[in-house]
């Protein structure tokens, strides 16, 4: 049996090691995060069978929890650990030959350690872990975002960095409180006890812990850094801030809300902020000019459509959250990966100056389509499936309020409909008839795209391939009782 | 006006919070794992200040996050700061005035001593490593102020501050080839209030210790050369 | 309780939170891009006291063993000062990098302004 400790500590270990290679030579940096995130992924599949039917609980130290810290790898956890070292390994090597600065072993470092972060969030079952980790990932993407040192991405660093500080701060009273309260740090410790107080001590743990985390999930009021960060930084940051850091922003405030405080009665309250979030997300998207910006806000969209499944609460809800975030991750990193070379070609960012792209870059360009129809919801795309699970709970629920907000839901995947195809008509239908130079994005670039390209398709046609997988990942969620017991015997 | 919506909100907050602190007496201890780290820390790890054996073996994957999240900063700064070139020791050095120089000539290794023993001593005495570390990166600041042009020798410094690193991760991972979990004390524990006791605790101390004194030396060099 | 009891009792948690709001208030109103980082680091100065303080125990002391026959019911807690010890690491290194963003920001614009600061169009 492998410790799934491994997931955390390669990548650590590696990233450590690359300042001293780089000392010898400079272009060795740019390979580590690729051989960590390959072990990352041939260890992920190595695991997921065995923990279907049992997750491994992992104690660091060598003591018995709750007075050590301990990793919990349940369905959920390693499908998100593989689901991060997946994309992560593809936008590494898209990164191959995006970047070319001078300073480029930084980026990789930089790169690795987030990703690290990442995982370890989704995989500990300690909330002062959970906040380190959580952490890691924050700071890495501050430096990334203002990676390039251009005007606009300093400017958003700092507001990012500022917003995403408070937020931290918020999470570190709600743990103070909480282990005041308690008298434990281990999540299923805290969990077993939790309805031993009265409900309105522990509602202001839960308030602040939710607005701490919920400023990396882009939750409706707190996502104002959002559009300016994933716009202004380098493409394959934001294929991965807006693939990844924000569903693992969202896992943390799952994860508090279901696991640790067990709270039925907020769940109303996070449904209409859903509904909010998707409804600016895909309102202010309809009218951009920049694309990335465009696609920055539907990301926001996007996450607002999950955390309404997710608040449905029941099975059906949960899995089709989970499945609606797996097709964002795949669609939302290949538009960024695909809009990347179209910008370095254009030189400009705005939708009006890619018409006619279709025959300069037909391959990126055919990439594009098929990530945006899959973001909308079309089959025989990703998206389909999983935005019918989600329309199927609201409605099995049968109650008059689900039904007017899935009309709203439906409203805003028109609009969302509305805003890609004014890019694909752009791309395709638009341009001068003369004759372009074709100008191809290189191959190493081709390859993730067509990748997940691939995976978008095949997982289209043959939903049955991850949906028992996440039904068993809901089924943690939702009974947590479980989760403590397998814990605490 | 925004600042009446800043104290509408404040005083909303502080409701909330007052509420919650209810629950929370002052000065009654409503611990379980602190009273049991208390009880058994010395038997079971060999060190005699609790909060190092706190902080190193029980919540050790706590300080691994932690010196992750400064390498990360020192990295992003290095990265952002870009203003520097291949430094050569043929800048002009050129000490300041009579009393600052002499004052940091005889400082200078006092500093140096003294943290270095604070994080050799932390599993005895209060402090550790980065207590210890910080008294270093404050040493060498003192060298900047008192010679302006001198510069730390970046090879060494970054080779330092790897091996520091690599020390804990590497003794992390020897005890999960031993066929034990990640971060187990494995070195024998010793008696305890000696210098060396408490099994991997000390070491793994020295490599923070050179770790976070080398990081902050070179974010105060990259702030040092930027503003030249 | 009379004022004097109140007092004794909840100085510490008046005094860090009274910290973490001026931090706040600081955060929410300033204009110059140093003062609100300033602001940052005092309401997390707030908050580390606040922590500290969960953990005390009444004529407790520190959870040392310097010599042999020490009673471990005297003691504080130990494990609100680990996280405070790793929280002040994390609030230092969130400093550094603001003050970083700060100079290269005062290099693009030439001001220090927030309100000034605002290229990106909604």
């Amino acid at each position: 049996m492998v410790n799934p400790v491994l997931l955390i500590v390669v990548p650590l270990g590696l990233a450590f090691l690359v300042p001293l290679f780089g000392l010898i030579s400079k272009k060795t940096g740019k390979y580590f995060p690729i051989l960590a995130l390959l072990f990352n992924l041939l260890l992920t599949i190595k695991i997921f069978p065995q923990v279907l039917s049992e997750p491994i609980h992992v104690n660091i130290g060598g003591f018995t929890p709750p007075f050590c810290i301990n990793l919990v790898a349940g369905p959920l956890g390693i499908l998100l650990a593989f689901l991060i070292a997946l994309v992560g390994l593809l936008v590494a090597i898209y990164a191959l030959s995006y970047i070319k600065e001078k300073n480029e072993e930084k980026y990789h470092i930089l790169y690795l350690l987030l990703l690290t972060g990442a995982t370890g969030v989704v995989l500990t079952g300690d909330v002062f872990n959970l906040f380190v980790f959580f952490e890691i990932l924050c700071i890495s993407s501050y430096a990334l975002v203002g990676y390039f040192g251009d005007k606009a991405g300093v400017e958003s660093a700092i507001k990012y960095l500022i917003q995403g500080a408070l937020g931290s701060g918020f999470i570190l009273i709600g743990i103070g409180l909480l282990y005041g309260q308690f008298g434990t740090l281990n999540m299923a410790d805290i969990a077993s006890n939790i309805h031993s107080v009265e409900p309105i001590s522990i509602f202001v743990p839960l308030v602040l812990m939710i607005t701490g985390f919920g400023v990396e999930a882009a939750i409706f009021p707190l996502n104002a850094w959002l559009p300016d960060a994933h716009s202004s930084a380098p493409s394959s940051i934001s294929a991965i801030l807006s693939g990844i850091a924000i569903e693992v922003g969202l896992y943390a405030v799952v994860r508090i809300v279901f696991t640790v405080f067990g709270a039925s009665s907020i769940m109303m309250f996070l449904l209409f902020l859903g509904v909010l979030t998707l409804l600016t997300g895909e309102l202010s998207a309809f009218n951009q000019e920049n694309i990335k910006r465009m696609l920055a806000y539907s990301s926001i969209g996007q996450i607002g459509l999950i955390v309404f499944a997710l608040s449905i609460a029941n099975m059906n809800g949960i899995t089709g959250g989970l499945f609606q975030l797996i097709s964002h991750t795949l669609g939302k990193a290949l538009l960024f990966l695909a809009v990347g070379y179209m910008i370095v070609h254009t030189g400009s960012m705005n939708i009006s100056s890619f018409e006619g792209m279709g025959k300069k870059m037909p391959y990126t360009s055919f990439f594009f389509t098929i990530g945006a129809l899959s973001l909308v919801g079309l089959p025989p795309f990703i998206g389909f499936p999983s935005k019918f699970m989600i329309v199927k709970a609201a409605i099995f629920k049968q109650e008059i309020l689900y039904t007017v907000l899935i009309i709203l839901v439906l409203t805003a995947t028109v609009v969302e409909a509305a805003y890609f195809f004014k890019v694909i008509q752009a791309i395709y239908f638009k341009g001068e008839a003369k004759k372009e130079k074709r100008n191809r994005a290189p191959f190493k670039v081709l390859i993730p795209l067509f990748i997940f390209a691939g995976l978008i398709l095949i997982v289209g046609i043959y939903p049955k391939l991850i949906t028992n997988i996440l039904e068993s990942s809901a089924a943690e969620l939702i009974s947590r009782t479980d989760y403590i017991k397998s814990l605490i015997p | 006006m925004r600042k009446l919506l800043g104290i509408i909100l404040l005083a909303v907050i502080a409701a909330g919070i007052a509420l919650s602190l209810e629950e929370i007496p002052f000065g009654i201890s409503k611990t379980i794992i602190g009273d049991y780290f208390n009880k058994n820390g010395v038997e079971e790890t060999g060190a005699t200040n609790m909060v190092t054996s706190v902080v190193v073996s029980y919540r050790g994957f706590d300080t691994l996050g932690e010196i992750t999240v400064l390498f990360t900063a020192a990295i992003g700064l290095g990265a952002l700061l870009t203003g520097h070139k291949k430094r050569e020791h043929s800048d002009k050095v050129e000490p300041s005035s009579l009393i600052v120089y002499t004052g940091c000539r005889f400082l200078f290794p006092v500093l140096m001593l003294v943290g270095t023993y604070i994080f050799i001593h932390g599993h005895l005495t209060p402090g550790g490593g980065f207590q210890g570390g910080a008294i270093v990166a404050s040493g060498f600041l003192l060298m900047y102020l008192g010679c302006k042009g001198k510069r730390i020798k970046f090879k060494a410094s970054k080779v330092i501050e790897v091996l520091g690193g690599l020390i804990f991760v590497g003794l992390g991972i020897a005890g999960l080839t031993m066929g034990e979990d990640f971060l187990f004390n494995f070195l024998p524990k010793g008696e305890a209030g000696e210098l060396f006791s408490a099994g991997i605790i000390p070491i793994i101390y020295i490599g923070i210790g050179l770790k976070v004194g080398s990081e902050l030396a070179g974010i105060i060099d990259n702030l040092i050369e930027e503003s030249t | 309780m009379s004022f004097a009891e109140f007092l004794n009792n909840y100085m510490y948690y008046i005094g860090a939170f009274g910290l973490i709001f001026i931090g706040l208030f600081i955060l929410l109103t300033k204009k110059n891009l140093v003062k609100v980082i300033i602001g940052l680091s005092i309401m997390d100065t707030g908050i580390y006291l606040f922590l500290i303080a969960i953990g005390y125990v009444h004529e407790g002391t520190a959870p040392i063993f310097s010599k042999p026959g020490l009673n471990a019911e005297g003691m504080v807690d130990p494990v609100p000062q680990a996280l405070v010890l790793t929280a002040i690491v994390i609030g230092v290194a969130i400093l550094a990098l603001a003050l970083t963003l700060a100079v290269k920001l005062y290099k693009h614009y030439g001001t220090l302004n927030l309100r000034k600061i605002k290229e990106q169009k909604w």
